[in-house]
């Protein structure tokens, strides 16, 4: 046993090997995701799309390095960032609010967002006018629900959160209720449903500073976070702003949902799914949870991804198959483990 | 590194004040006992004097700092708070909350590092919870998750260790296990101060108390002193009594509650001067890590010593000492009380039959 815990130095720290793993899941799942697809990549067509960006001169038809670069590859850093940024803000939410059951809509960031992305469809706007629209939603949202949640304490912010968020449903229902049924309806209710199909790199560069600085922050809090399901007394006893840092963890993992909803619309169930698998296999410290997230995160995004849009001619939603597969293997998880969260 | 309140005062509203004009010091090494019944307020005046609850007059002093003035994380790394134990934690293994207790000496963004995880380490076998390092909060007794938090609080090397009700909800195994290890840090230098409701814990324990008396004043003073009967029917509303049981090592107080009472005494009588007494004391010390503390202790009464005599037996192990003293019957007392709570030190005190008729040897 000694010599198991010298091993470990810091208990809770991932280990050198399943760091790898961990850095080549999404890598694996990129590579896969760059050649698989309605129209079948070899690899060598992708190394040679790849070769070109970067100066070299290699013969790939005009169609394929179309596919590869300007459509799948901004999808994948897309479905890194999604999914990644989802998952962290998941544990975020449930460590601040010392509850499993907290996901990144708990204080009405998804919903406001929604509704902002709904509302700039019902007015015509182009795909930068939803995400900004989208995005001043979320972050409103979070900010009336803290608003009315003032001196509440934590039960009062998810009780107040969920009321936010069910205005912010019904006021979507208004937008689909007097959107046209005919372009608009049918428009709001896609990106409802979640889809990365419209990923660029123009619709990345408004979207992924936000959540790279917040992931960034969350990241290097990861130690700390450990304290946030403390007791404010036994939380402020350890020389911790306690106030601070649900703060600043709150801000984040909102700052990371709204945005992840402006540039794709809702995703469900990963910021629920992913922490409970990585919980599950790596524990409940945060030391190693947030790495394990962004990386399981993303990966389980990148292949959500892969197989929406090349499993049928159309289209599937996301959020559609993330539930289809998340339900059932988070159910076999549950069964296998030994489960205390 | 000690520890004092001035003037303390609290309440949440102004007509109904919970902690009133509140004085008391505890010295480096002293265990002192709150009593008082329940809803007196002992647990605000742990949180008041760790400033986790801000006294609304009066302050408490490190080492004659206004500790509402410290920066947090220095005034976290002098004191601990141990809350009463509930287990918001039972996610994390053992090694990982413990760890958790050093986050004060950490930076905001940086991770333990191997020295703290020895650290760690080095508390988990001092408390001899090493075996249980790696399982789950969830998964161990509530005697295991006590020890737990009070290696949590050391984690940060602290001078002073502030308990609520550490022994509460424990069963009498448990229960030694907790008050055996306050007095040994106590006797490694650390003051410890813990709020209880068992009197006798405190007659066994600590060498000063602070008791929370029927009209919401306290008394505060060596535990001999104001432990007594009469202000546990104040405190407490009930007839008890305090005895003594003699084991082959020490003579240990207890205190059996006999009855309700409705009486409230008129004034507390403070145990008084008795006369003078003639007595031997017999130590013997199982290690020399009390050295400090009965060296002081002695040196405290040095003028009322008649003799006093000191050699180690080797062969036994053990360390002995016979003190003779002249002194008045309760310096006597409370001199033989305090040898008695220190851990491993084994003392009886023989009177002689006549008290001497004569004058103070002072005057």
């Amino acid at each position: 046993m000694n010599r198991l815990s010298d091993k470990r130095a810091l208990p809770g720290k991932l280990s050198a090997p399943q760091i790898a793993i961990l850095i080549f899941l999404p890598i694996a799942a990129a590579a896969v995701a760059l050649c698989a697809g309605r129209m079948a990549i070899s690899v060598s067509d992708v190394i040679k799309v790849f070769g070109n960006h970067l100066g070299f001169e290699f013969e790939v038809s005009k169609f394929t390095d179309s596919a590869v670069w300007n459509n799948r590859l901004p999808r994948i850093i897309l479905s890194i960032l999604v999914g990644g940024g989802l998952s962290v803000a998941g544990c975020a939410f449930q460590g601040v609010f010392a509850n499993p059951l907290a996901t990144p809509d708990t204080l009405g960031a998804a919903s406001g967002s929604s509704f902002g992305a709904a509302l700039a469809i019902l007015c015509g706007f182009g795909l930068p006018g939803i995400q900004s629209l989208a995005l001043f939603f979320g972050i409103s949202a979070v900010a009336v629900t803290h608003l009315c949640s003032k001196g509440k304490g934590l039960s009062g912010t998810v009780l107040a959160g969920i009321m936010i968020g069910s205005l912010f449903s019904s006021l979507i229902s208004l937008v689909k209720f007097v959107a046209d049924t005919d372009s608009q309806l049918p428009a709001i209710t896609y990106w409802l449903m979640g889809s990365l199909s419209s990923a660029s790199y123009r619709s990345l560069i408004i979207g992924a500073p936000i959540i790279i600085i917040s992931v960034l922050l969350l990241f290097l809090l990861r130690w700390r976070m450990n304290l946030l399901p403390l007791s404010d007394d036994e939380a402020k006893s350890s020389g911790t702003n306690i106030r601070v840092l649900r703060a600043v963890t709150v801000i984040c993992a909102s700052a990371i949902t709204a945005s992840c909803v402006s540039m794709c619309g809702q995703v469900g169930w990963v910021g629920l799914l992913v922490p409970h698998m990585c919980r599950m296999r790596f524990g409940n410290n945060y030391l190693s949870l947030i790495p394990s997230s962004i990386c399981v995160g993303s990966t389980f995004m990148i292949l959500v991804d892969t197989l929406a849009r090349s499993a049928t001619a159309a289209e599937i939603p996301v959020s559609i198959i993330t539930a289809i597969i998340g339900a059932p293997f988070f159910i076999y998880l549950l069964k296998r483990s030994d489960f205390s969260a | 590194m000690s520890l004092t309140v001035e003037n303390g005062s609290f309440f949440y509203l102004k007509e109904s004040p919970i902690l009133n004009n509140i004085n008391f010091s505890a010295d480096r090494g002293d265990i002192v006992a709150v009593l008082g019944k329940n809803g007196a307020g002992k647990t605000t005046l742990l949180k008041c004097i760790t400033g986790l609850l801000k006294w609304k007059s009066g302050k408490s002093l490190l080492d004659d700092e206004d500790i509402s003035k410290m920066p947090q994380r220095q005034r976290w790394s002098k004191i601990a708070y141990v809350p009463q134990a509930k287990n918001s934690l039972s996610t994390f293994t053992v090694e990982e909350t413990v760890l958790l207790g050093r986050s004060s000496s950490l930076g905001i963004f940086s991770q333990p590092s191997k020295k703290d995880s020895d650290a760690v380490k080095n508390i988990l076998n001092r408390l001899g919870i090493s075996k249980i390092s790696s399982k789950k909060c969830s998964r161990i007794s509530g005697g295991e998750l006590q020890m737990v938090l009070i290696a949590k609080a050391l984690a940060s090397e602290p001078d002073v260790l502030i308990l609520d009700e550490p022994e509460s909800n424990l069963d009498f195994r448990n229960q030694l296990i907790v008050l055996d290890t306050i007095s040994k840090l106590a006797s490694d230098g650390i003051t410890c101060i813990f709020n209880t409701h068992y009197p006798a814990h405190a007659l066994q324990r600590a060498n000063k108390s602070l008791v929370f008396l029927s009209d919401g004043k306290t008394i505060f003073g060596e535990t001999s002193k104001v432990v007594t009967e009469d202000v546990l029917e104040n405190a407490f509303g009930v007839k008890a009594v305090i005895g003594n049981i003699e084991t082959p090592s020490s003579v240990m107080k207890e205190v059996i509650p006999v009855s309700v009472s409705d009486m409230k005494p008129d004034g507390i009588k403070i145990n008084e001067q008795q006369g003078f007494s003639l007595a031997v004391l017999a130590v013997i010390c199982a290690d020399n890590s009390s050295d400090v503390s009965i060296n002081k202790l002695l040196h405290g009464c040095s003028h009322f010593l008649v003799g006093r005599m000191g050699m180690p037996y080797r062969d036994g192990g053990v360390y002995i000492i016979n003190v003779i003293i002249d002194a008045p019957t309760d310096v006597i007392e409370n001199l033989a009380f305090n040898l008695s709570i220190l851990p491993g030190v084994s003392v009886k005190a023989t009177y002689a039959k006549n008290i001497i008729e004569r004058n103070d040897p002072n005057e």
